[in-house]
């Protein structure tokens, strides 16, 4: 049942990729006049993080992986946006929730748990699928992170 | 520290089997400072792996809420006539 010999493929794409699709959406915010209305900072502050984290999702495959489309439909309920997806087997939540409750006790699968709370999409997931999406997530992330520090440092006065 | 023995998952297949967890243990090395500098190699406990993870993800997280709220700062200040802002503009226009 388990993909045993299958190599965990983490390839990202390049900086790049994330960078364009981050300005992309600033400038999207720029268009709906987010940056020069006299919006709370806190709201302002918060729609560059959802712009940060949405084209991160885009940027690494959109719905190609677990983690990006769990992001991406939680922005859009968000929003409000009619979001399709194809259909996946739903029935996995629902059985690895189950065996979840039942024995928590080893401590790998107490460190799991902590992890899908921290994945998007992750308590739907089963451990080594798990496994799988946080090595490509922590990649992503900390290239969405490189990519917004290098824009700030851009930015900032010298 | 017998604890955390890889042996253990051996048992029932719907735990993390060995060969995933040394790929992942390897991968995951590579991208988590910590781990990096620990210098036994392949004792580290998949627990221990995790637990990294979870932290390394955290901070993460921090990271981008902190640097949301500089760009956030800097976004709204900046001048259009500067370097910078042309920079973006075409960056942004392309």
């Amino acid at each position: 049942m388990a993909s045993a010999d299958k190599p965990i493929n983490t390839d990202v794409p390049e900086k790049d990729v994330f960078a364009l699709h981050f300005l992309q959406s600033l400038s999207n915010l720029r268009r709906q006049n987010t940056f020069n209305s006299p919006e709370k900072t806190n709201d302002r502050v918060k729609k560059i993080k959802k712009a940060a984290y949405v084209s991160m999702a885009r940027a690494a495959g959109g719905t190609s992986r677990l983690w990006s489309r769990a992001l991406l439909r939680r922005a859009a309920k968000e929003t409000n946006k009619v979001v399709r997806f194809s259909r996946r087997k739903k029935r996995v939540t629902w059985l690895r929730r189950r065996s979840n409750r039942r024995d928590p006790v080893e401590e790998e699968e107490k460190e799991a748990e902590r992890l899908r709370n921290l994945v998007p999409g992750g308590g739907a997931m089963e451990t080594s699928k798990l496994i799988e999406e946080t090595a490509y997530y922590i990649k992503c992330l900390s290239m969405q992170v490189k990519v917004m520090q290098c824009l700030v440092d851009g930015l900032s006065p010298k | 520290m017998s604890s955390s023995r890889r042996s253990r998952q051996a048992s029932s297949s719907s735990r993390i089997n060995d060969d995933q967890i040394t790929d992942l243990i390897s991968k995951l090395r590579q991208s988590i400072p910590e781990i990096r500098q620990n210098r036994r190699s392949n004792t580290v406990s998949a627990s221990k792996v995790l637990q990294e993870t979870c932290n390394y993800i955290r901070n993460l997280n921090k990271e981008a809420d902190d640097l949301s709220d500089r760009l956030s700062q800097l976004l709204e200040t900046i001048d259009p006539n500067s370097p910078q802002a042309a920079i973006i503009r075409s960056l942004i226009n392309e």
